[in-house]
């Protein structure tokens, strides 16, 4: 018997049968690897709900005894006049201007590189897309110096971390934002132009509406980046009572008080549940923003 | 027209934030010696410690100011992770608070030439000076001999042990160094390989090593004018005492403290259910052990250590902490109000009782020993390092690079001696390297 | 002041990028500057004038010191393991998320969270308790009567934990990676199927050639990232067992802002610095030998 004698209808269910192997294949590749990405997430939700005792004692995330004390001890206060919902507030009381800011100052940027030319226009620009690789670390330093000259390490109104956003400091999302202006044709402008607009009404009226998504996915990566960023905080605020919700979960770890690790889960559970929401809530923007920044790229 | 006004929004924006940025630099370096103050001062006072610490001085905040109605004191405190450096770089820029909670390292590391405290002699008919020792006062002073900081106690090391555990090993707790080692081998043959009589962070291995070197120097390790009294070889003769200490079963490897969860000592689970049974600690340190032991275990206050050397116990005490008063305080005299309430009034030091130590204020330790407030535990230990007749300790011993649990070299050396990465005489060469290090600057 | 007026009139762009070039000017190359400056001084922050006692020793330092040797190493140890296995990953699963799969909303999704989530401080706690010597990772290894090393105390072992945490996080390489998929024309596959090319062979010969953009984009981002990781060790072990973890960037946290030795931070960084561009240079050279950009073709 060779492969020569096989039938047409043997042909085709040796293929069949090989595709529903690679099929099965590839959904238990997909299934395990999916199952190692969400357990950690998913004992830790449990992990929350259980007693210190039996944290580490069973691999099973659903407790055997469900308590709220790690939710409870959560709540109190810690290291200071701090808790985890003045931390949060903390948190969001720098992160939503630095949004804001970040996205104006990237739009206005972006569009003056993207539909002007002026003197200096390609040596600026060159300029601009090497910060694109000028690493943070080298900053730091520099910075922190900078900051303490001015007087604003410590500042209450978190100005190292919000003042700079003011400046469209984060190349990326200039980057992001050419990319998509270069996609958008310029008739629209020529003829707001002949309406009588000037380069600001057309793009607050023409541009800002058609960037929208591409504004929507910078927004959304800036509050991700700025809520979970820690080392900014760790440098720039000094006062417990101004702790954003990193430094407090990083401060809830400390070897002086003991790890009540259900009460250490949970403060790092609610400080995360925003950005979750916000995920979920906008998850394609988010697929959508990485791609178009990364391909074009 | 609109060009122009985006422009000059823009322009403004801009001309705000850099003035921001220019007026608060400049109002920090304003002189301090222009002291006309009114009656209603408004003051900033911060603290690191632990949560009983934190209210019982809100407490004594809080009724300082009922009873100085014109001062609002505003309080910063918290954990003592990061406090430091975050203080550290406000006396710098001259934005700390008017009254501020210090180590007694911090007079050298950031008050040099006087610039970052006051001297406190200057207010001296608001805080009673009187209560303290000359000798003690003396400790205090900055390089220009202006009073730093006025100490609020005075401590030093001893041991605490577990008397369950040893009883259990059928011992008495130790009281010299044979009986010391000697317990290491019972505890392993009698209870098992997990039972320790002492357990050593690398800070801890850092200050008995130099109990161990002042035995028999009869010298402070780091003398008053900043000197090394050790040479290299007897530093490598005291790295072997401590390596001397694992080798005989007598403490746990650093590597297995790290297993054990890498966490403080009185939270490890290992010294809670009683396999570690001693510690060396301040003597003040007992409660926050004996409140974390498992139930049933007695903890006792041991006694300074004999035969560590010839010339002496080796036991050195030290000014633990202290309340300074910034240079850039614009209300000075309302500052060192709250600061003689908190360490010589008898409501306030009542209030704050031994959260802070045992006071070093003869009026405080009068007023606390007779309402009963300090813990015999606290008493016993405290009499046992100042009956030591305890050698000076140099602030320069606890220097950053030497003590910082990151990247300070007591970690580096007594982390590797442990895991056998350092020899004996690497490891006395790294220190005596490190030691020049920091008394050479 | 007239001349002003008109250079703007003709420059109008000039007016919207400026923010921008303000921001450039303070927060980037200001700093940039006088980091090379302070790289070449003592400067210690409590020390007045330190900033102006030259010296090159901090330089000799990292690579003459054991500490800062070591650091080195790690950081590119860290790198070598962290980038190839995270990209490898990415590519992989986003290759079979590629082909018609049920539920790939679903499948993407659960991938993609732990990259959104996983810079936070809160994961880096979680990730300690998974692996710390009594946690989640040493009962399942207990499971099946395994006795697992501690492995955050252990120092073999602690810097793969490290990379771990960042290997779980490829979902944001992975969707990068699966749009270019996507944009690879069905036909290519279906010609060389015809050609008796098997699905490997399809995959190493079409899919991979026509996406190297995408994975020399991912390459070099990911790259800049791994040599600049410091939440992962600083929250998990301090640079901790024998500094098995301390990465560059770390290494330079603690010598600026636990000692305030910024003259030896600001030289540990430009090293680094240094470093990170030399790979990306070579990264981009190399770019003509094997990545294939389609406009080259037309």
């Amino acid at each position: 018997m060779t492969n020569n004698s096989l039938t047409i209808e043997q042909a085709q269910a040796k293929i069949k049968r090989r595709r529903i192997i690679s099929v099965t294949v590839r959904y238990i590749v997909l299934i395990v690897v999916g199952i190692i990405m969400l357990y950690p997430l998913i004992w830790m939700v449990g992990a929350t709900f259980k007693t210190n005792a039996e944290i580490f004692t069973t691999l099973n995330p659903i407790p055997k005894n469900p308590t709220l004390q790690g939710y409870k001890d959560a709540m109190e206060s810690y290291g200071g006049n701090i808790n985890i919902w003045k931390a949060l507030l903390n948190t969001y009381s720098y992160v939503i201007p630095e949004v804001v800011f970040t996205v104006i100052s990237s739009v206005l940027t972006a569009y003056g590189f993207a539909r002007f030319k002026f003197k200096g226009h390609d040596f600026l620009f060159t300029c601009m897309m090497a910060m694109l690789f000028l690493p943070q670390v080298v900053l730091n330093v520099p910075q922190y110096i900078m900051f303490n000259k001015f007087g604003w390490v410590g500042s209450k109104l978190y100005l190292p971390l919000i003042v700079p956003t003011l400046f469209a400091t984060e190349t990326y999302f200039i980057f992001m934002l050419i990319q998509f202006l270069r996609n958008i044709p310029k008739e629209m402008e020529e003829a707001a132009a002949i309406d009588g607009c000037n380069s600001f009404t057309t793009l607050i009226k023409v541009i800002v509406p058609m960037l929208m998504p591409a504004i929507v996915s910078c927004a959304l990566f800036k509050f991700m980046w700025s809520s979970n960023d820690f080392m900014g905080p760790l440098l720039y605020v000094n006062t417990p009572a101004k702790y954003p919700a990193t430094i407090f979960v990083k401060l809830s770890m400390d070897a002086d008080t003991g790890f009540n690790w259900n009460r250490v889960l949970a403060i790092s559970l609610i400080s995360i549940l925003p950005n979750i929401c916000v995920f979920f809530a906008a998850q394609n923007q988010f697929v959508e923003g990485i791609s178009a920044g990364g391909v074009k790229g | 027209m609109k060009k122009k006004l985006v422009a000059a929004i823009m322009a403004a924006t801009m001309a705000v934030t850099c003035l921001a940025g220019c007026g608060s630099s400049s109002s920090g370096s304003s002189s301090s010696d222009s002291k006309s103050e009114s009656d209603n001062a408004s003051i900033r006072f911060d603290w690191w410690g632990g949560d009983t610490r934190h209210e019982a001085t809100q407490k004594a905040v809080t009724d300082f100011q009922k009873a100085n109605p014109n001062i609002k004191v505003e309080v910063n405190f918290g954990a003592w992770d990061g406090w430091e450096a975050a203080r550290a770089l406000e006396y710098q820029s001259q934005t700390g608070s008017d009254l501020t909670q210090i180590n007694f390292s911090w007079i050298t590391d950031y008050d040099k030439g006087g610039s970052a405290f006051v001297d406190l002699n200057d207010y001296k008919d608001i805080i009673d000076l009187s209560q303290y020792d000359q000798s003690v006062l003396d400790m205090c002073k900055d390089s220009n001999g202006g009073l730093a900081g006025i100490p609020v106690s005075i401590t030093g090391r001893t041991f605490f042990w577990n008397k369950t555990t040893f009883d259990k090993a059928g011992i008495d707790i130790p009281k010299s160094l044979d009986d010391l080692i000697a317990a290491g081998n019972t505890f392993k043959e009698k209870l098992g390989d997990d039972y320790y009589p002492l357990s050593l962070s690398t800070y801890d291995r850092a200050l008995l090593m130099s109990f161990y070197l002042q035995a028999n120097t009869g010298e402070p390790i780091i003398d008053e004018s900043g000197k090394l009294t050790v040479t290299k070889d007897q530093l490598v003769d005291g790295v072997k005492f401590i390596q001397n200490l694992e080798d005989n079963h007598v403490m746990p490897s650093i590597a297995t403290l790290q297993e054990d969860g890498d966490v403080a000592l009185n939270e490890n689970p290992k010294f809670i259910d009683g396999h570690y049974a001693g510690v060396f600690e301040w003597d003040t340190a007992s409660p926050k052990y004996v409140s974390n032991l498992a139930e049933g275990q007695e903890f006792v206050v041991g006694t300074e250590l004999t035969g560590l050397g010839d010339k002496c116990l080796g036991v050195s005490d030290k000014v633990s902490m202290l309340f300074a008063i910034t240079k850039s305080s614009k209300s000075p005299k309302a500052a060192a109000k709250l600061l003689n309430y908190l360490v010589n009034d008898p409501e306030g030091v009542t209030t704050l009782g031994t959260e802070r130590g045992i006071p070093a204020s003869k009026a405080a330790y009068d007023t606390l020993s007779k309402a009963g407030a300090i813990s015999d535990d606290m008493s016993t230990a405290h009499a046992e390092v100042v009956d030591s007749d305890p050698l000076y300790f140099s602030p320069k011993f606890d220097d950053a690079s030497l003590k910082d649990s990151a990247t300070g070299a007591y970690q580096d050396v007594f982390e590797k001696l442990s895991s056998g990465s350092y020899s004996v005489d690497e490891a006395g060469q790294k220190l005596f390297d490190a030691y020049n290090t920091v008394l050479a600057e | 002041m007239t001349k002003g007026k008109s250079f703007l009139k003709a420059n109008k762009g000039f007016l919207f990028i400026l923010p921008w070039l303000i921001g450039f000017l303070v927060f980037k190359m200001y700093p940039f500057a006088s980091s090379l400056f302070y790289s070449f001084t003592e400067y210690n922050l409590f020390e007045p004038g330190s900033e102006f006692h030259f010296t090159l020793q901090n330089y000799k330092d990292v690579f003459i010191n054991e500490n800062e040797r070591n650091a080195l190493i790690v950081t590119f140890k860290y790198a070598f393991m962290t980038v190839p296995l995270k990209l490898v990953f990415a590519l992989f699963i986003a290759y079979i998320l590629n082909f018609k799969i049920k539920g790939v909303n679903f499948f993407r999704t659960a991938y993609y969270i732990p990259s959104i989530l996983g810079g936070s401080v809160a994961i880096a706690v979680l990730w300690k308790a998974l692996f710390k010597g009594d946690g989640l990772i040493h009962s399942f290894f207990g499971v099946f009567g395994i006795d697992a090393p501690n492995f955050l105390s252990d120092k073999h072992w602690a810097l793969f934990i490290i990379c771990l945490l960042r290997v779980w996080q490829f979902g944001s390489a992975m969707v990068i990676f699966l749009a270019a998929l996507k944009g690879v024309p069905q036909d290519l596959y279906e010609a060389a199927s015809l050609d008796g090319a098997t699905k490997t062979q399809q995959f190493f010969h079409v899919t991979v050639p026509l996406i190297t953009p995408v994975i020399f984009y991912n390459l070099v981002t990911q790259l800049v990232q791994a040599f600049q990781e410091f939440n992962g060790p600083y929250i998990i072990t301090q640079g901790g067992p024998e500094g098995s973890t301390t990465l560059m960037s770390l290494l330079i946290y603690n010598n600026a802002f636990h000692t305030w030795e910024m003259g030896k931070a600001s030289a540990q960084a430009w090293v680094l610095f240094i470093i990170l561009m030399a790979l990306t240079l070579v990264a981009f050279w190399s770019q003509k030998h094997w990545v294939y950009y389609a406009d080259e073709e037309s």
